[in-house]
């Protein structure tokens, strides 16, 4: 059954049991990437999209076809929304081989063709030579590419993977984000991804949604969540943990930049056009903005928020160093990352009174709550 | 939902299946008659006679009489009616099931009949079970259920004017009907029992065990009374028919039982 | 030795096999699925067989079924006659009383279907019959063949329902259990005795039998998991 392709537009709202409350697009061809804490809903939002679940009210669209609609009472069955779904644990049918699995979701084409095409997807997938295996018999990753095919072969509409990579190891994970990656080019449907892993929808996504609890808390390009963070809410769930509180000393709007008071400090943040001078504002830094070697080198130029640290701790973490130290006048200790070798060359220890830079740009006020 | 229209396919297709089941004996006039279990051996005898004499066949199945007035109360499809009361004869020519009152086929007795290992003496006084009660060895005695087997009721009867009741009520235990008590008594876990007299006289009893006749005067009479059902059909009716005749009343006579016109009195066996 | 009544009897567990459980299947489906208000009403329900005396349910059959009740006559009505003292009753009766023994198994069986496995066969495109057949009926044959062997064996051994609405009736209700019970009845126990073996001897090896089967099966099933 050829479909055209469309966008997928959904909005759903649930009061009891499981709460959910998002509204969200995704266009054709694009990877949108549902992000969120364990229990938040994500799964159940999937679900809904494919059919399994009902939500109490709202509408689920696929181009001009409504999937769902609350008040009308439509509701069609995953059967007929024509899609493919790869579930958490794959889901792969037990009693039939690898090949057989894919030829199951081909019942939409001629039963002679179905061999043929169902061996063709595996090898588009990477996986050779395998095709009369039992699932029992394949690896972890293998498991995922048969179930992938197996979506992939049927056509369809949409695309609907739930924690795609969270049941495989590491290794076979990298390998995977590069093989989705590849394959992401030559789909023209819309892609529905959930992860709770941030990593995943930065790498992978063209759009993401946030969903905690329920709720949809922020809608946007993956970067742009990560940095500019509607609230705290969000910050918290996008792993940011440089959370500060400051007030607002002055507003120079030619050159773009809102003063702030952090502490003792002056610091110079990205130009935020709504706030009056003495607004006690909540602010974020990613762990990135914090730069430790800016000031040695002499590389000032924009940055020149210098700030004045002692670490207080330094947990060396494989290639990495996390910092904390405290910032004289501020409660909050602040968090930052740097390489090792640059740890090492900085003579990084314990105690040692340092200077960073913080860059403007990633400096981003919080919407006052 | 699909599941349940399925099962309701189901159940509509297993149904149209029985519907088609159990013609077998429909077909073919085997009437099936309910008969008071004391007069099986009797009866087989008489069948088996019948079933030479005429050619037809009749399925007889054996119980207590008042079962069997509940079960053709609730369509049980017997088309004849042997009990060993008249009293449930009555009962079911009341309820409109059977075409009228039916006829005295034969009239039953008692007897008091003990495993071959007992230690109870058989007399025709109950002296022997009266001073086994007193010793204190009777541990377990045989009856059938006074509630729905007549013979039961006699038994019940009898003891209470004997004055046995009260002392060796504790002792009894009873049989869903005569036969079951008579397998009690012979089975070797009780010391004796009140039996029909039409059972222990049977060669299958007499390896087992040894009886006593018991007067007829010391209870009720047992009046067995037959009748057709309103089911009745040929062979049926040419059985009846067949119970009165001489060959049958020898047989009755053999196993023990009074004919309601004659007085043939049976003492003791083996 | 009663042979119409051993056959009787086989018969009697056959016919009652074959309808209750392809009946079980779909009704421990639905409810290994779905939840529902009133659901643990529902299947405390199903289990009231066990805990109930074989008598009892024989005395419901025969005054719910019988000739005095107006369920009864339309019966008679639809059929042709009675389900009491007939076979079909009898089989009424055994699918009755089997209920949990069947669904027990096979419910247990479905709710470990993986949901991942169910919620992809409905993606793929695939009507729950096709569901049932293809992929969930090989997950869990185990549970049905437990339910099929349970039942049968049970049927065969029946005795207080039977008595109760059977009316012990040769070539119609006189299953084989009856017959041994009318043997000890008229002191005929190498009878009793002859018949009692051969439904011993028939039931073990039935039993011996589909353990093993199952066995090999399930080993072959294990196997090719590995």
């Amino acid at each position: 059954m050829s479909q055209d392709v469309g966008d997928l537009y959904c909005r759903i709202k649930q009061d009891k049991q499981i709460r959910l409350d998002a509204e969200f697009t995704c266009k054709a061809g694009e990877v949108m990437a549902v992000v969120g804490p364990s229990g938040g809903g994500k799964s159940t939002l999937l679900r809904m999209i494919a059919g399994l679940n009902q939500p109490e009210s709202g509408e689920i669209r696929y181009g001009d076809m409504p999937w769902f609609k609350g008040a009308a009472k439509v509701n069609l069955t995953p059967q007929q929304r024509h899609l493919g779904y790869v579930p958490q644990h794959f889901g792969l049918f037990p009693n039939l081989t690898a090949l057989e699995n894919v030829v199951a979701a081909l019942d939409h084409i001629p039963k002679s063709e179905r061999i043929p095409r169902a061996k063709e997807w595996l090898e588009r997938v990477n996986l050779h030579g395998l095709p009369d295996r039992l699932p029992a018999n394949l690896s972890g990753g293998q498991r995922q590419r048969v179930a992938l095919a197996r979506a992939l072969a049927r056509e369809p509409s949409v695309l609907l993977l739930d924690e795609p990579f969270s049941a495989v190891d590491r290794e076979t994970r990298e390998r995977l984000y590069l093989e989705l990656a590849r394959l992401k080019e030559q789909l023209s449907i819309p892609v529905i991804m959930v992860t709770h892993d941030l990593n995943e929808a930065l790498l992978l996504a063209d759009n993401m949604i946030l969903i905690s609890q329920g709720k949809m808390l922020q809608q946007g390009i993956p970067q742009e969540v990560l940095t500019r963070p509607r609230n705290e809410a969000v910050a918290k769930q996008m792993g940011l943990r440089n959370l500060f509180d400051a007030h607002v000393i002055a507003q120079e709007e030619e050159r773009q930049i809102t003063w702030l008071k952090f502490g003792e400090h002056l610091i110079a943040s990205t130009y935020f056009d709504c706030l009056e001078v003495g607004t006690k504002v909540r602010w974020v830094i990613p762990n990135q903005g914090i730069r430790f070697n800016s000031i040695k080198q002499g590389r000032l130029c924009r940055s020149f928020n210098k700030l004045d640290i002692t670490i207080d701790s330094m947990l060396t973490m494989g290639e990495t160093v996390r910092i904390v130290a405290s910032v004289k006048g501020v409660r909050h200790q602040i968090n930052a990352e740097v390489p090792l070798h640059l740890a090492i060359k900085l003579e990084l220890a314990k105690g040692v009174n340092t200077t960073v830079a913080l860059k403007s740009e990633l400096i981003h006020i919080l919407e006052h709550q | 939902m699909k599941t349940l229209k399925g099962l309701i396919a189901l159940c509509v297709a297993s149904l149209l299946l029985l519907s088609n089941m159990s013609a077998q004996a429909a077909s073919h006039d085997v009437p099936a008659i309910a008969a008071a279990s004391n007069i099986k051996f009797a009866l087989d005898e008489i069948a088996k006679q019948f079933t030479k004499d005429t050619g037809e066949r009749v399925r007889i199945s054996y119980g207590s009489s008042g079962n069997f007035v509940a079960q053709i109360k609730h369509g049980a499809p017997f088309q004849m009616f042997m009990s060993a009361d008249e009293k449930y004869t009555h009962q079911l020519a009341l309820s409109g099931e059977t075409v009228d009152e039916g006829l005295l086929y034969a009239v039953g007795r008692l007897a008091i009949a003990a495993p071959k290992s007992s230690p109870l003496e058989l007399d025709p006084e109950l002296s022997g079970l009266k001073s086994l009660l007193k010793s204190g060895q009777m541990q377990r005695f045989a009856i059938a259920n006074p509630d729905h087997a007549p013979y039961g009721e006699r038994a019940r009867e009898l003891l209470q004017n004997m004055g046995l009741w009260a002392s060796i009520e504790p002792q009894l235990i009873y049989g869903e009907n005569v036969s079951q008590a008579a397998q009690f008594v012979v089975s070797g876990s009780t010391q004796g029992g009140i039996i029909a007299l039409s059972l222990a006289i049977a060669p299958q009893f007499q390896k087992m065990g040894h009886y006593q006749a018991l007067p007829a005067e010391l209870h009720a009479p047992l009046y067995q009374r037959m009748v057709l059902t309103k089911k009745a059909g040929a062979t049926a009716k040419a059985f009846y028919a067949y119970l009165q005749t001489e060959t049958a009343r020898e047989v009755f006579i053999e196993f023990g039982f009074g004919l309601p016109d004659s007085s043939t009195h049976i003492e003791s066996g083996n | 030795m009663d042979w119409e009544a051993l056959w009787l009897s086989i018969k009697l567990s056959s016919v009652t096999v074959l309808i209750l459980i392809p009946f079980a299947i779909l009704l421990s489906r639905y409810l290994a699925y779905h939840h529902f208000t009133g659901k643990s009403w529902i299947e405390a329900l199903i289990m009231v067989p066990l805990v109930l005396p074989p008598t009892v349910i024989g005395y419901y059959l025969l005054v719910g079924l019988g000739s005095q009740s107006w369920f009864g006559l339309l019966l008679e009505e639809l059929l042709g006659h009675q389900l009491v003292f007939h076979f079909s009753g009898l089989v009424v009766a055994s699918i009755l009383v089997n209920i949990p023994f069947a669904v027990q198994p096979i419910q247990r069986a479905f709710e470990a279907v993986p949901e991942d496995v169910r919620d992809a066969a409905a993606c793929c495109g695939m009507s729950r019959l096709k569901v049932l057949f293809k992929i969930e009926l090989p997950m869990v044959w185990p549970g049905v063949l437990t339910a099929l062997v349970l039942c049968f064996s049970h049927v065969l051994g029946e005795f207080g329902v039977v008595l109760m609405m059977g009316g012990n009736i040769a070539g119609e209700t006189k299953t084989i259990a009856i017959s041994i019970y009318d043997s000890v009845q008229a002191f005929d126990f190498a009878s009793a005795g002859q018949m009692s073996l051969v439904l011993l001897v028939f039931a073990v090896t039935v039993l011996a039998f589909t353990t093993s089967l199952s066995r090999r099966m399930g080993a072959a099933h294990v196997s090719r998991r590995r």
